[in-house]
């Protein structure tokens, strides 16, 4: 999503000139411009502070070594650079340094970009890592705070856009005091070091104090780090309460329930719902208003098809993956194992069942000219289960132990393989399953009905192949993780 | 004498590396066994296949007069309770939600079951960790929720795998305490470590295991005769032959 998101603006920002963009888009005067840019600017800097990931560091793990006698001041140089050099951080500086530099109208204003990004870089480091509680517990609202700026404007813009001329004929005129505003607060300083006209002399003296502060800051962040690898932090063990689970056991019974708490505690997959929530919201009645058949044959069923996907995906990409070793508790309970593996697969597939379910009603009463009701219900259930069946896989043959680090650079439940042949399937089984065939759509429907009905009784009548897979591929790696 | 295990030509590798080779064992109902080896012994591993987790490849297990096999296998289940190494615990739930989830699927009466719940973790200084997340317990707090788990399950075999490492030595006289009522009602324990001294003061019976194999069994009666001239660590040292390895630190 975020790449879609700077996409976007990349759009926005290289196509402002063109003049195909004033016929489609009247409404996006350059101040309108500016503003989205702004908005756009503050709030990828807001979103920097949680992607600028701390515990990379792994302090607690690293200060093991100075038992061994290494020195301080070493490790503490090279935690430095390592936390600096992160490929999650990188690719968030440069996305920045991409973002400025095609704007750039003059040279001077190259050098000066460079420095801001990496002086707001470790700005942005020092504070972490003097604020990180504060941040850490934050962070949720602070995701939540950008969808919710970022995505919210360009919903803005998609559901005015028709009637935009009399809507932005009373916004036009504030415009200007929000961009000034905008301008001064950090994504707006970052931008205006490469749109206003300051002279060679002034970019010479912004981009040595600029080093000077960066200097500063990073030796600052190496006697901080010291600090940290010499004083461990206090976990303080707090008493809380289980609200979901209880919910969750009533609900889908001890085993599933059981499962699905642990699915909802992870961090990642509560900002997989919440993305799930907001792309449709955003991109559904955009893609709408755009008069390109395309865009309503194709890539609003596949958008809409991929949510029940993706929160299969979450449940059952990898099942055994959250538990890991707890899980031969499982086994150990005089409970028949099949029966246990059932009921958390059915558990599983419950919530996106009832979210296709809901998709495929809104697709016959909102969009109907996608299909007719059977065409969309026979693709729809070809595209889910085709997916089912990658993840059913995935689970038993590409089993990793979930991890808690969010936004570490690899997917921290769903094994590398299977997120690539998510994106990978998403948009081409998409095109196979609801590209228009007009005379031979009939061949399709019976080509998917038979693979659906075959797939259907295989797995009705193969259920305990669940448990075959379970004992010979996963059993043995649970033991054998410490 | 009623047998509570019996272990006949059992057979365990992982892939093609033999752990268990044609081991025989047979535990007494009712008292608390010791079982004993250098570290790659396999002792865990005969742990894994007496709960259900670890299939084997050939022999015969018989649990309390049943055979450890898929149609007795749920009967078996619900007679056995363990604490492995290290204990297995739902991380994301509470102490107290723990233990009822786990005595809930073990059917445990529900009369009464959190007084004992709270009394053991009392006992246990645990009590105060009710309400917080497992996975913020420390190691020796985890060791002792799953033994007090285990011993709510009121089972007739238990399992403890290294149930006294990371444990403080008061809490480990009392879960010897507790150990010791256990076999007076009837309960059969059988205890892997390798605290020596501990397994000599608590286990009637104890066994060597070395290389897969059981190497030695010393029942009451023969360890009073052995342990006349030997501790039980010289003849521990005896049976797994250990070598004498000295000369190669002399450059210390």
């Amino acid at each position: 999503m975020l790449v879609n998101l700077i996409g976007t603006a990349i759009i926005v920002v290289l196509m402002d000139s063109d003049p195909w963009m004033e016929v489609q888009l009247p409404w996006l005067t350059p101040d309108i411009y500016s503003f989205i840019l702004l908005v756009f600017g503050n709030a990828f800097w807001v979103m920097h502070f949680s992607f600028t990931n701390m515990r990379l560091l792994n302090i607690e793990e690293n200060r093991k070594l100075l038992g061994f006698g290494f020195p301080l001041n070493r490790l503490a140089k090279y935690l430095t650079l390592i936390g600096f050099c992160h490929p999650v951080n990188i690719i968030y500086n440069f996305t920045w340094l991409v973002f400025l530099l095609i704007q750039v109208d003059y040279a001077f204003q190259i050098p000066v970009a460079i420095a801001a990004v990496a002086l707001n870089y470790v700005i942005i480091y020092s504070i972490k890592h003097r604020f990180i509680r504060v941040v850490e517990k934050r962070f949720i609202a602070v995701v939540i705070g950008f969808f919710v700026l970022v995505f919210g404007l360009f919903q803005m813009i998609s559901l005015f856009a028709s009637n935009s001329s009399q809507i932005f004929a009373e916004f036009v005129p504030q415009v200007e005091t929000v961009n000034a505003f905008l301008s001064w607060l950090p994504g707006g300083l970052l931008i205006q070091s490469v749109t206003v006209y300051y002279g060679w002399l002034n970019a010479t003296i912004i981009f040595f104090f600029s080093v000077v502060l960066i200097t500063l800051t990073v030796i600052d962040h190496f006697n901080k780090t010291k600090e940290g690898l010499l004083n461990p932090g206090l976990k303080k063990a707090e008493e809380e309460s289980s609200l979901l689970w209880r919910v969750l056991r009533k609900i889908m019974g001890r085993n599933a329930g059981k499962y699905y708490f642990y699915v909802m505690k992870h961090p990642y997959n509560r900002l997989q719902v919440l993305t799930l929530t907001i792309i449709p919201i955003v991109y559904v009645p955009l893609l709408l208003n755009v008069d390109f058949e395309i865009a309503q044959t194709i890539l609003i069923p596949t958008i809409l098809a991929g949510i029940p996907v993706a929160l299969l995906a979450m449940g059952m990409a990898n099942m055994y993956g959250y538990e890991n070793r707890e899980f031969l508790l499982h086994i150990q309970f005089p409970i028949n194992l099949e029966k246990q593996l059932k009921e958390r697969f059915l558990g599983v597939i419950v919530l996106p069942l009832l979210v296709f379910y809901l998709i495929t009603v809104f697709e016959l009463l909102v969009i109907p000219e996608i299909g007719s009701p059977l065409q969309i219900f026979v693709a729809n259930t070809f595209f889910f289960l085709m997916f089912m069946l990658l993840f059913v896989w995935s689970s038993y043959f590409q089993y990793q132990k979930a991890t808690f680090s969010s936004f570490s650079y690899k997917h921290p439940i769903i094994p590398q393989k299977v997120t690539f042949a998510i994106s990978f399937l998403i948009f081409s089984m998409g095109y196979l399953v609801f590209v228009p065939l007009n005379g031979l759509e009939w061949y399709r429907l019976t080509i998917m009905g038979t693979v659906i009905v075959i797939m259907g009784i295989y797995l009705w009548r193969h259920m305990d192949v669940l448990v075959t897979l379970f004992k010979n591929r996963v059993l043995i790696r649970l033991w054998n993780e410490l | 004498m009623e047998r509570a295990v019996e272990i006949n030509k059992l057979v365990k590798s992982y892939e093609d590396e033999p752990v268990l080779k044609d081991l025989n064992l047979d535990i007494p109902k009712g008292t608390i066994f010791g079982l004993i080896g250098p570290n790659g012994a396999g002792k865990s591993t005969l742990i894994g296949v007496l709960t259900g987790l670890l299939s084997f490849e050939d022999g015969d297990i018989m649990i309390h007069g049943m055979e450890l096999k898929d149609s007795n296998e749920l009967e078996i289940k619900r007679l056995t309770a363990s604490v492995l190494q290290p204990p297995l615990l739902f991380e994301q739930f509470s102490s107290i939600e723990f233990i009822e989830y786990i005595c809930d699927i073990y059917e445990v009466k529900k009369d009464g079951l959190i007084e004992k719940a709270y009394s053991l973790m009392d006992y246990f200084d645990i009590k105060d960790f009710a309400k917080i997340k497992v996975n913020k317990l420390s190691s020796g707090s985890r060791k002792k929720l799953a033994f007090v788990t285990a011993v709510l399950l009121e089972p007739k075999l238990l399992l403890l795998d290294e149930p006294f490492e990371s444990v403080d030595v008061i809490s480990i006289e009392r879960m010897k305490n507790v150990i010791r009522r256990l076999k007076n009602k009837g309960v059969t324990i059988i205890i892997t470590s390798h605290i020596l001294e501990v397994v000599e003061n608590l286990c009637d019976d104890i066994a060597i295991l070395h290389e897969g194999k059981i190497k030695a069994y010393l029942d009451s009666i023969s360890r009073k005769e052995l342990q006349k001239d030997s501790s039980l660590h010289e003849i521990f040292e005896k049976y797994v032959e250990v070598e004498k390895k000295d000369q190669i630190v002399d450059w210390l």
